[in-house]
């Protein structure tokens, strides 16, 4: 072996070993920096406007990179179950200053504000003036009252402006009909299963990203699991009435030919009668936490 | 080993001979105008702003001593022709490298050092008494120095094998690379297979991180920075640089300098 082969290889094995070197401390300093709780993502300028005139010409560029910061921490906050969500607003309101018609960001922005926690900040408030100003900016889009109703009706709980909401945006050119009908039925009955149901199904055909999705079909199997809670519990009752004894168990009412078997809920659990002989998801269930989560965090 | 020192006093005189210091004045300048105005036009963020304004002046004005006069260590030795009545000498290509690198760094430390001091003498003027948070500065100050001390070596690296202007443009584009590797691994995305996680999850290990030595967010409100990742980037620094300069030093020992 000449002295330059053996120089080369020796250069070899000190990169490979050093980069395995590199990697290890890498780790260790990324454990250092968990505990300082580094906010990697600090926001040095908070003003839409100035950073808006810092960017030039380029604002919509730095308005879709910002957007994507958005995502970016809002996603890092999700995974890691960090509910200080501090961040998010200042960074969707740079990123709609920055470029007025950023449709995407006022929609999906409006989701991860409006959501309660974990799944979202739990700031309604904020996600309204997003959406409020998203109409003012781009007042030809129907689907921002969509999405404004969606935000009353499911996060503030004032049904009488989700259905201002919807009734104004069905009026625009383009706007599907069933905007109409939500306007009414939510002036109607306020909050109900069926109305939640189209919404949510709404939001779960139309959302592009996956984690709002994923959201979104959680919250339809819950609701699902509902109103066939609501259906299994008109059948008990029709059970008493007949036999005039509770049913203790869903086995009594497919004896009774009121069920054809034992139903499921959407996760593939079957459902079960509590003491109260109402009927509830199995403890076993994946969705009797999220019902759980829903209920702790309903006002 | 004396080789070495003898290569790097003479990096450092040459620094100061071509002025490069002269950027002490510019940065004192900034303190002072920061420190007068902020209390002016800011209500409660006097601190943060002076600390992010002054850490960030010093790392830009070494980042630019350190890309520019990195890349031309070598180089300019070159163009000049001094380096073959130097390496006519007992003088090593290796050490040779080594001795520059070790020259700019120097360059670099008396450099950050006074920009640390001036950037104390800021804060304490928008607020005293100073706390013992803010001793943190030259923590961060130190961070900003190992960052550099990384760049340089790299700079060297390019420049051994390349052009003044090629030098610069890889070591811009891997410091920008550098300052996103830890966001490659926490990258959401909707199109993402597991195969391009996991390259990415593995480029962001391999590629210089120099998001390990921004402390200036945590220093900027008054937190501290625990000794032992001080201790770990050291290290990081100390195995990536020895990584960095063997590798130059093996490309610089064969290239034909006729």
């Amino acid at each position: 072996m000449t002295r330059r082969s053996f120089g080369e290889l020796a250069l070899g094995i000190v990169v490979v070993l050093g980069l395995a070197g590199v990697w290890k401390l890498q780790q260790k300093i990324d454990g250092q920096q968990q505990a300082m709780h580094l906010e990697s993502d600090d926001l040095a300028l908070r003003s839409g406007n100035l950073v808006k005139g810092l960017s030039l010409e380029y604002a919509p560029l730095m308005g879709a990179i910002y957007w994507t910061r958005a995502v970016q921490y809002f996603g890092a906050k999700h995974q890691m179950h960090d509910r200080n969500l501090e961040l998010l607003w200042p960074l969707l309101d740079i990123a709609t200053t920055l470029d007025p018609h950023l449709v995407v960001a006022y929609r999906f922005g409006a989701i991860f504000l409006g959501d309660s926690p974990p799944r979202g900040a739990g700031q309604p408030d904020l996600a309204v003036r997003l959406l409020e100003r998203g109409i003012k900016e781009n007042p030809e889009y129907w689907r921002f009252y969509q999405d404004l109703g969606d935000v009353y009706y499911f996060n503030k709980k004032d049904y009488a402006k989700a259905s201002e909401a919807f009734r104004k945006g069905s009026s625009y050119p383009g706007a599907p009909i069933w905007m109409k009908v939500m306007a009414a039925k939510i002036a109607e009955e306020g909050e109900s299963l069926e109305t939640s149901y189209f919404l949510w199904k709404q939001i779960y055909d139309t959302a592009a990203d996956p984690q709002i999705k994923k959201n979104a079909e959680t919250h339809l199997k819950l609701v699902s699991a509902q109103m066939a809670i609501r259906e299994i519990d008109r059948l008990s009752a029709e059970y008493q009435v007949r036999s005039g004894k509770r049913a203790t168990h869903l086995s009594e009412l497919v004896q009774a030919g009121l069920l054809k078997g034992i139903p499921l809920d959407p996760e593939g659990y079957p459902y079960v009668l509590g003491d109260g002989g109402k009927a509830e998801l199995s403890v076993d269930s994946p969705l009797m936490e999220q019902q759980l989560m829903q209920k702790t965090l309903q006002p | 080993m004396s080789n070495v020192l003898t290569v790097a006093a003479n990096a450092f005189r040459e620094a100061v001979r071509d002025r490069v210091l002269y950027n002490l004045v510019v940065f004192a300048l900034l303190m002072i105008v920061a420190a007068i105005f902020v209390g002016q036009i800011s209500i409660g963020i006097e601190q943060s702003i002076i600390v992010s304004l002054g850490l960030t002046a010093i790392s830009v004005i070494g980042l630019f001593i350190a890309v520019f006069i990195g890349v031309g260590l070598v180089s300019k030795e070159m163009d000049k022709r001094t380096l073959y009545a130097l390496l006519a000498k007992p003088v090593e290509r290796w050490q040779f490298l080594l001795g520059k690198f070790l020259g700019l760094v120097l360059t670099l430390a008396v450099n950050t050092a006074a920009m640390g001091v001036g950037l104390f003498l800021a804060l304490w003027v928008v607020k005293h008494p100073l706390a013992r948070a803010d001793l943190y500065v030259f923590v961060a100050v130190y961070l900003i120095l190992l960052k550099l001390a990384l760049i340089v070596a790299l700079a060297l690296l390019f420049s051994c094998f390349t052009t003044q202007f090629l030098a610069i443009l890889f070591t811009a584009m891997l410091y920008v690379a550098g300052v996103f590797a830890t966001t490659l691994r926490t990258i959401q995305g909707v199109n993402l297979t597991p195969s391009t996680t996991a390259m990415l999850h593995g480029i962001s290990y391999l590629l210089p991180n120099f998001e390990n030595f921004n402390v200036m967010a945590a220093v900027a409100h008054g937190g501290s920075v625990p000794g032992a990742m001080v201790l770990y980037a050291t290290a990081y620094v100390a195995v990536y640089a020895a990584i960095v300069l063997a590798t130059a030093a093996m490309v610089f020992s064969r290239r034909d300098l006729k």
